[in-house]
């Protein structure tokens, strides 16, 4: 390896790890000063978050991963960092979202000021990122572990940054204890690696990996897929992610949704590709397949079902890892079959679609967090007409809106269509049923996106056009510029990462030919680098920026036909047509009435009950005075699964209470006897 | 082989219109819809075996083909549609299991069926062995149906058609059973038919109602 | 070079001057069926005409959203139809976009017209829109699933690929049942995406049953025109697809103007034909329910599915 490259990245790691640690503690040198305070944090962040772009980028080069080591004293713990380019990636998807994300906040921590103390959010803000940064660059289990717990704990701590409102506590607990489950899970797999080889260290879950007995195997395959699920939010562990990502402030909500849900990813990958190198039986890519299939199209469902924006933000996080998932699923799927081109193609689709989900899905957040901003609450049955007050907003929103509905050119379509196509692929594969159940997993896709599509029609049809629906909307302005650029970034991201894609699948190609043992870059991208092809223009192609450039074309050609047709456009406002009634906000149609068909469609799966009380005029029974609607969804999950569990738990812990005197001298019987009983089973 | 493969592809052709029509029943809920479909797959069952006694030169499936039109596509539609018009039941309103997830699940049956008959197919020589994992498929559906349907009559439906997935199947598998065992099957289906059509005048008469969720208020 | 983009302007041409002419057919055909004589066959391009003459009437609590939806509609339609084979079997722009990019363009101008609907902040939009949603999202997955079926014999989902091979191999019959399955699946998917009876009624302004005229109940003028323009042309151009993935006969296989004009004369006629079709459809069932529309699109996905089942079961022996 370069001498010099390799000192660039440490000097570069060193100077995030400063920063950030500066964002940390500066704040509170200056108590009482909270505007500076939030510059400083959020300026930190800004930094260290550009460092940490050059850092993945640096990284995505270099020849052999670079290692970081500092001694430590204690057995088992080494603390080392390991730069691949895996973890080059997903710290380039943070740093990237870091930097708008942390403009943004400048402007939007503005709200709590006063309300809530500047330094501790700032300074928890900065920690929240470098946990990520630093789970992502853990090269031992148990440094893992504890920074993993970190990360976890400082998310906590923001979401329950509103800890007056009870909705938030209730949804910081709900997230503490699920995720301290996928922690229980994840440490069980990672014990099964050191039971093979006595060390934490991933060098040797790596050699352990390949020996292990299939038995246990499967189980590493399982305790990581429910560990990292809980963390990612995979169907039926998802139950969390649409109290807790909403309950936080709206930039962080970015951050979790769009970057924090992703450390899974990682870890799915970093334990199926590297750990266990790759060689599985088909049935993981299966199970992965179908874990994907099931979350994307119950994520999107539930969405749709949502009039708290953010809430129904946070379900398409569940949706979109559902969709990654179903492109990592058919890359393994395949890499069990020795398709290893396929393997790579479904991988890199896979990557694709979580950079993509992670910039629309930031933009989508801080966009809703404008809305929250400006009119001071989340429902959004209460905006309307926002677009000419808000236009900025609006417009990115929309740009977020288009690309995760995955419409050309946007960057959304890109990746959904590479996943589309290994899923058509499986016809290479020997066996019949995988051959049957990837096009339906595509059909499963189609179906997801189309929904999304309807979910962001309504979001954004609800929320910002139309009239009015409310005092709040009548009154929303426009949010300041730092807060509009941090969106814009975030839009031109989307925008880049639709149409560059010459540039950014060599760039992930990098990234998975460590794990796949092969390049297939220069296969998909063809000659000129204008179309994607995964098996020859024969086969497949798509070209967005051809698309972008035609559909371009054609809008001007469009105008000028309409010049030649009809002349200069003679255009005259009138009120909209209600069949003779002035219309107000209030025959507008609501957001729950938008997916009212969708509702009933799918009410096998929503269960909904309805509740409708009419009261009549006194003078006749034909004129109702008032009518109230009521509307609840049966919580499946919550109601066969986790209640359940819970309850069992419960019973439990009453038998137990036996032994709960409340007496000290029994307390110290326990100890001793304990004691006394480990003391003989060492002897024995 | 040109002929062979025409004919094989034939018997494809017409296997698909069986599992089709299975489906067209599935989809329906007209009773006397169910009935025609029915009859209809009986017709296309009558010319699948007519092709293979053709193809194969085995000249009694000539004779069970004549039966399948005589016996399945006109007997028993008739007396099905008396019993239709004599109870004044046409629709099936109330339905276990709702049309699209019905639709759904049978998709899944005929993969299952599909992946199930794959190690047999492989074995096979006969130019009929495709429609061995359809006739299996038929069979599967039409169990579904008599399990998903609350009236007697779509339950008969469910039935025949769970016995023309049967001499489907037996075609298929071994160009079919020997006459007389046909001849006795054919039979038995016409009494079944019979004896089916009256117990459901009975029920009729019992219950007021072709529903057959309310025999459970027999067990006392 | 040159000659690519004069074959692309010449299709673009083509199918933007056909696509009201079916239209005008459709209507036509089943005002006989109804024993009336029915406007002039030309009667939508006059429409069309008139219309883009006329001054616009906008709602005044619209957007810009509104004034841009005619024209990413109209023109992301157009996208769409360009890369679709008509007469030419190697379509020069093929490389932009395969099918699954053709059904997402579509999506794209579906996006729009239903943010449009929303718009006006009438309740007929937002109806139209909700209904659109749910038709568009039960279409998908049939419509992916039944182009997969296609697309396997042909081993691409390169329009031009499948249609230049199902071409040299005659179509429909070089593999019928998948193929049948296939074709029932994408006609009713057809009916669907473009709005015709049984499914929605193009003819209709009744509150209850509208869907795609309620969404653009607030459209006049030339914003009106480009979207009724759109509509046809999103005709034509599953109509296009169905007569040219399944009976890809006439079609010219190599870029010859001779061939080429051969091409669109039979192309043309098999349009019409599809035309047709339609307009007894229309004529013998009348407008499902809503909620039913559920089962039909349920039969769509079925038949798309066994196509593929029975691709694979005709195609792994031997």
């Amino acid at each position: 390896m370069n001498f010099n490259l390799f000192s660039l990245i440490h000097g570069n790691f060193l100077i995030i790890l400063v920063l950030y640690g500066a964002g940390m503690i500066i704040p509170f040198f200056f108590p009482r000063q909270p505007r500076f305070q939030n510059l400083i944090a959020h300026g930190a962040a800004i930094a260290a978050s550009t460092a940490g772009v050059v850092l993945g980028v640096l990284g995505l080069f270099a020849d052999s991963p670079p290692v970081f080591y500092s001694l430590s004293t204690l057995p088992l713990l080494s603390i080392q960092f390991r730069l691949d380019t895996l973890s080059s990636f997903f710290i380039l998807v943070i740093s990237l979202s870091g930097v708008p994300v942390s403009l943004y906040a400048t402007g939007y921590v503005r709200e709590f000021e006063g309300r809530y103390p500047m330094g501790v959010l700032g300074s928890l803000y900065n920690a929240f990122l470098l946990s990520m940064i630093l789970v992502i660059m853990a090269d031992n289990g148990f440094l893992f572990l504890i920074l993993w717990e970190v990360m976890s704990l400082v998310s906590y701590f923001l979401v329950v940054t509103e800890h007056e409102k009870a909705e938030s506590r209730y949804a910081g607990f709900f997230y503490f204890v699920m995720t301290h489950v996928g922690t229980a899970f994840i440490m069980i797999c990672f014990l099964l690696f050191y039971q093979e080889n006595g060390s934490f260290n991933f060098e040797a879950f790596r050699s352990s990996g390949l020996v292990m007995p299939q038995a246990i195997q499967a189980l590493v395959f399982l305790t990581a897929l429910v560990g990292f699920g809980t963390k990612a939010g995979i169907v039926p562990l998802h139950v969390w992610l649409p109290y807790a990502h909403p309950a936080a402030p709206s930039h962080v909500s970015a951050l979790m949704s769009g970057v924090m849900i992703k450390t899974a990813i990682y870890g799915l990958i970093r334990v199926y590709f590297d750990f266990l190198g790759g060689q599985f039986p088909w049935w993981w890519g299966f199970t992965i397949l179908v874990v994907g299939a099931v979350s994307a199209l119950l994520g999107v469902m539930y969405a749709l079902m949502e009039h708290d924006l953010k809430s129904l933000l946070a379900y398409h996080s569940v949706e979109n890892i559902g969709i990654i998932l179903l492109g990592i699923g058919a890359g393994m799927i395949f890499q069990s079959y020795g398709l290893s081109h396929l393997a790579a193609l479904g991988l890199l689709a896979g990557l694709y679609h979580t950079i993509n989900h992670a910039m629309f899905k930031g933009l989508l957040f801080l966009g809703a967090g404008s809305l929250l901003y400006s009119t001071h609450t989340r429902n959004m049955e209460e905006y309307g007409g926002l677009v000419r007050h808000m236009p900025w907003t609006a417009f990115f929103f929309l740009i977020g809106a288009v690309s995760i509905s995955g419409l050309p050119p946007g960057n959304g379509f890109v990746s959904e269509w590479l996943i589309f196509q290994s899923l058509f692929l499986s016809f290479q594969i020997p066996d019949l049923l995988m051959k049957i159940f990837l096009p339906i997993g595509a059909a499963m896709l189609a179906l997801t996106g189309a929904l999304a599509m309807a979910c962001f029609a309504k979001a954004f049809g609800i929320s910002f056009l139309a009239m009015p629906r409310s005092h709040h909307a009548k009154q929303a302005v426009e949010v300041s510029l730092v807060m509009r650029i941090g969106m814009g970034i975030m839009a031109a991201y989307c925008v880049i990462l639709g149409l560059a894609t010459m540039w950014i699948i060599p760039l992930l190609d990098r990234v998975i030919t460590p794990f796949t043992h092969i390049s297939i870059a220069e296969k998909v991208i063809s000659g000129r680098g204008w179309t994607i092809e995964p098996m020859g223009v024969t086969f497949a192609s798509v070209s967005t920026p051809l698309l972008a450039l035609v559909i371009v074309f054609l809008i001007l050609a469009t105008l000028l036909l309409s010049l030649l047709l009809g002349g200069w456009l003679r255009k005259r406002f009138y009120k909209t047509w209600g069949c003779g009634l002035n219309l107000k906000p209030r025959n507008e149609y609501t957001s729950t009435g938008f997916s009212q068909p969708i509702r009933q469609v799918f009410s096998t799966i929503y269960r909904p009950t309805v509740k409708l009380e009419t009261e009549m005029m006194a003078e006749s029974r034909y004129f109702a005075k008032r009518m109230r609607f009521e509307l609840t969804f049966q919580p499946v999950f919550q109601k066969y699964l986790y209640d359940p569990v819970v309850r069992f738990f419960l019973a439990v812990a009453d038998r137990f209470r036996v032994i709960q005197a409340g007496s000290l001298h029994l307390y110290l019987s326990y100890i001793f006897l304990t004691l006394v009983a480990l003391l003989l089973w060492t002897t024995l | 082989m040109a002929h062979s493969d025409i004919g094989s592809q034939l018997v494809n052709i017409c296997s698909m219109l069986l599992l089709v029509t299975t489906f067209a029943i599935v989809s329906q809920r007209r009773l006397s819809a169910c009935v025609d479909l029915f009859a209809l797959q009986s017709v296309f069952l009558a010319v699948t075996a007519a092709l293979v006694a053709f193809l194969t030169g085995i000249h009694h499936i000539y004779v069970a083909a004549l039966l399948t039109i005589v016996i399945k596509a006109i007997i028993i539609p008739l007396i099905l549609k008396r019993v239709i018009e004599r109870l004044n039941v046409t629709r099936e309103l109330v339905l276990n299991i709702n049309i699209p997830a019905s639709l759904l699940i049978c998709g899944g049956l005929v993969i299952l069926a599909l992946s199930v008959t794959q190690p047999i197919k492989e074995l096979g020589f006969l130019l009929t062995k495709d429609s061995l994992a359809i006739s299996l498929a038929i069979i599967l559906i039409g169990f579904f149906t008599m399990i998903s349907r609350r009236k007697a009559v779509t339950q008969v439906v469910g039935f025949l058609v769970v016995e023309n997935g049967i001499f489907l199947g037996a075609t298929a598998a071994a160009y079919g059973m020997p006459l007389i065992v046909e001849l006795g099957v054919f039979f038995d289906v016409l009494v079944a038919a019979l004896i089916i059509g009256i117990f459901t005048h009975r029920l009729q008469d019992t219950f007021d109602s072709v529903d057959v969720s309310k025999l459970t208020g027999m067990k006392e | 070079m040159i000659e690519s983009a004069v074959i692309q302007l010449l299709q673009a041409v083509v199918v933007l001057v056909v696509s009201p002419f079916v239209i005008g057919l459709i209507r036509k055909v089943k005002a006989w069926l109804q024993c009336r004589q029915g406007p002039v066959l030309l009667q939508p391009y006059y429409d069309l005409a008139k219309l883009f003459q006329k001054e616009v009437v906008a709602s005044s609590s619209t957007s810009w959203i509104f004034t841009a939806t005619p024209y990413i509609l109209f023109s992301s339609t157009l996208t769409a139809s360009l890369l679709v084979p008509t007469f030419l079997s190697q379509v020069p722009l093929n490389f932009a976009g395969d099918i699954i990019t053709v059904v997402y363009l579509l999506a794209l101008g579906t996006f729009f017209l239903m943010l449009a609907g929303l718009d006006a902040g009438s309740a007929f939009g937002g109806m139209g829109s909700s209904r659109e949603a749910i038709v568009a999202a039960l279409t998908e997955p049939a419509m992916i699933l039944s182009i997969f079926a296609v697309g396997l014999t042909a081993g691409s989902t390169n329009l031009s690929t499948i249609v230049h091979k199902m071409a040299l191999s005659h179509g429909i019959m070089s593999d019928p049942p998948p193929h049948l399955l296939a074709l029932a699946a994408l006609f009713i998917v057809t009916l669907a995406e473009t709005g015709r009876v049984p499914v929605d009624n193009p003819a209709t302004h009744l509150e209850l049953t509208m869907i795609h005229e309620a969404m653009i109940l607030e459209y006049s003028g030339r914003y009106l025109a480009l979207i009724e323009w759109a509509a046809a042309l999103k005709l034509l151009l599953f109509l296009t697809l169905l007569s040219n993935i399944f009976f890809p006969w006439g079609i010219a296989t190599v870029m010859t103007p001779f061939g080429m004009a051969v091409g669109t004369g039979v192309w043309f006629l098999k349009v019409s034909g599809l035309a047709v079709l339609i307009s007894l459809i229309e004529s013998m069932f009348a407008k499902l329910r809503l909620f039913r529309i559920t089962e039909l699109l349920g039969v769509a996905f079925i038949l798309s599915l066994l196509s593929l089942v029975f691709y694979y079961i005709l195609r792994v022996q031997s």
